[in-house]
């Protein structure tokens, strides 16, 4: 068998154990080696590659923003910034109709501008918007759909760690990828409000109301998210101007949240060591992952497998735009079933040589930025939509009174505006790139 | 009783991985600010409005952590090796679970158990090969670019790291397997990563 069929062969088996519940690193670092054991006909390969590469990976500077980012996103949960956000947003918006829902968006993108996480920040909002909104009338599942399809809001609005792993594999700057993934977010909240301002027009019933708040009292609460404001100035305009790199920026933002959780009294030992834990866990899954995809890679290089898939689909002679929307479709596809993390390691080796290959119109970096964007969007999309988006569960578990039918129905029209949205990007690459230079 | 004890290995690990991180973020942080005070000291802004404050200010000797990078590169690698034990006792790696669902509760432990079996030998291999790594660098007395400490410092601490991951390895996979035959439960009940 020649290494380019063992390459082929690999696909399948990956998958196969990946949906026979094996854990998604172990399942790639297990097909690498066995590729590289049968492919160059012995272990010597392998073996010596372990020796210094599980420390390479580990020690690699770049992924150190990654703990960083991490942990960065447990100080600002116990800070009181989700609730200082919340707040605000509902102080401003919370009288309109479907106000409250609207708000609850509003502070999913403010805490996403300091949390890279997209499970984090609907965790986080949860917590602080769902008592709000059930208090105000507002309806379970709506309540639930609007706090699940606002977390993906997290991971949109830079700082994200699935941008991060993106850079990297495509070698990008992780600033312009951050600067190009400002516009889509903030349109995904505008969307997301839309959306919310359409569903109380055909359910009335859905959301309550409340009197305005005076002015006054609406400034006094946006004053309170300055710390939010700060520290994402700080982080991702530091790194845009060069005053330190993306990891430097990381380590400031960590420690910038670390003493406003501090300041605010919330940081004691106790619950340092629970961030820490918190940390700890994703940050052990997350590289287990990378090792995994590390090896894999590897292994399909060798194997000429990415060239190969490369030559057939251009071989082809399909549009750009024909490949583009099936490799969209793919990941919207698979987003409902597998983390956008090991999805992001898995396929962007294989897909990202296909479409640098392609023509459409722009240069090499925006179109590396575009598509990392538009991957980004796209891998999200699975995290709200049924049956098996993460966020959908996650928010669910903190509302026992809706049963899970109801956030499945409310949350289509999210998933609608997040198709509508990619579409968008789609047609018109000029939005995703406008703020680069 | 061996749980409770493996559980606190584990915690204990991860808080020291978790320690060493932060120590590293307030690293980076003086670096950075270091380098800010010397750009500024340096900066026409400050020459030509107060020299003098200025010179001072290089004359502290403000400037970036020497060799930084190195120290960060080298404390990370100890602490993600510190936190694979907590990941793997609790069931934190990541897992497609749609399919299995359907399937009976025993299948789904039987799978749990042959992946964790896997998983464990993974480790072991990878402890192996570090091991294998460290008395390479050891031997032939290679030295980082800046700082100059000998590399197998690094591989040392991480080694330790890994070892400590071996151990709780091993537990997983005996407890998976003892649990599929007995009926019991040996593992903490499951937490799962956030990410």
């Amino acid at each position: 068998m020649s290494l380019l069929d063992l390459g082929l062969l690999s696909f399948p088996v990956l998958l196969a154990m990946i949906f026979l519940r094996a854990p998604i690193g172990l399942a790639m670092m297990l097909c690498g080696i066995g590729g590289l054991y049968f492919g160059m006909g012995g272990a010597n390969m392998f073996l010596a590659k372990l020796k210094s590469e599980t420390y390479s990976t580990f020690s690699s500077y770049s992924l150190t923003i990654i703990p960083m980012f991490l942990l960065m996103g447990q100080f600002a949960t116990l800070s009181g910034m989700s609730s200082a956000l919340f707040k605000a947003s509902e102080a401003w918006l919370g009288h309109r109709r479907g106000g409250v829902a609207m708000a609850a968006v509003g502070a999913c993108a403010g805490f996403g501008a300091i949390c890279g996480s997209s499970l984090a920040t609907a965790a986080t909002m949860g917590k602080v918007a769902l008592p709000e909104l059930r208090q105000y009338g507002y309806s379970g599942g709506f309540s639930t759909a609007t706090l699940a399809a606002g977390g993906t809001l997290g991971i949109l609005i830079p700082p994200s760690v699935i941008l991060v792993i993106y850079a990297i594999l495509t070698e990008q700057n992780i600033a312009k990828l951050f600067l190009a993934a400002f516009i889509p977010g903030l349109l995904a909240a505008l969307g997301y409000m839309l959306t919310i301002s359409i569903y109380v027009r055909l359910y009335p019933g859905a959301a309550g109301t409340r009197p305005a708040i005076p002015y006054a009292e609406r400034w006094r609460a946006l004053l309170d998210v300055w710390p939010v404001l700060l520290v994402f100035g700080l982080v991702v305009g530091g790194i845009y101007r060069g005053w330190f790199t993306p990891t430097e920026g990381a380590a400031v933002g960590a420690a910038g949240t670390g003493i406003i959780a501090l300041v605010s009294g919330n940081l004691g030992w106790q619950v340092f060591k629970q961030a820490i834990i918190a940390t700890a866990m994703s940050t052990a899954m997350i590289f287990f992952i990378v090792l995994g995809a590390a090896f894999y890679n590897s292994f399909l290089a060798l194997s000429q497998v990415p060239q190969e898939l490369s030559n057939i689909v251009l071989g082809q002679g399909f549009s750009p735009w024909t490949v583009l929307l099936l490799i969209l479709g793919f990941y919207l596809i698979f987003g409902c079933l597998m983390d956008s993390l090991s999805m992001i390691l898995l396929t962007i080796p294989i897909f990202f040589p296909v479409i640098s290959q392609l023509d459409f119109g722009l240069s090499p970096e925006h179109l590396a930025i575009w598509f990392g964007i538009l991957v980004l969007i796209v891998v999200e999309v699975g995290l709200i939509t049924p049956p098996v988006g993460m966020n959908l569960f996650i928010i669910n578990a903190m509302d026992r009174e809706t049963p899970m039918v109801d956030t499945y129905r409310a949350v289509m029209f999210f998933v609608g505006s997040d198709i509508l949205r990619v579409i968008l990007l789609v047609a018109f690459p000029a939005i995703t790139l406008f703020l680069l230079p | 009783m061996l749980l409770n004890f493996m559980d606190r290995m584990a915690r204990s690990m991860a808080i020291l991985g978790g320690l060493v991180l932060t120590v590293l973020i307030v690293l980076t942080c003086i670096s950075v600010l270091g380098r800010g005070g010397n750009t500024f000291g340096h900066s026409e802004f400050l020459t030509s409005l107060a020299p003098g404050l200025a010179e001072a200010l290089i004359g502290t000797g403000i400037g970036p952590v020497r060799g930084d990078f190195e120290l960060v590169e080298a404390g990370i690698a100890f602490a993600i090796f510190a936190f694979l034990p907590l990941c793997q006792l609790h069931g934190g790696h990541a897992t497609v679970d749609v399919f299995t669902s359907y399937l009976p509760a025993r299948i789904n432990n039987a799978l749990i158990a042959f992946w964790e079996v896997l998983l464990s030998a993974i480790i072991l291999l990878i402890t192996w090969r570090l091991f294998e790594g460290l008395t390479g660098k050891f031997g032939n007395g290679e030295i980082t670019y800046i700082l100059q400490f000998p590399v197998w410092y690094a591989y040392a601490a991480s080694f330790a790291a890994a070892v400590i991951a071996s151990v709780v390895a091993l537990y997983c996979a005996a407890a998976r397997v003892t649990g599929l035959l007995t009926g019991r439960s040996y593992m903490p009940a499951s937490e799962g990563a956030s990410h």
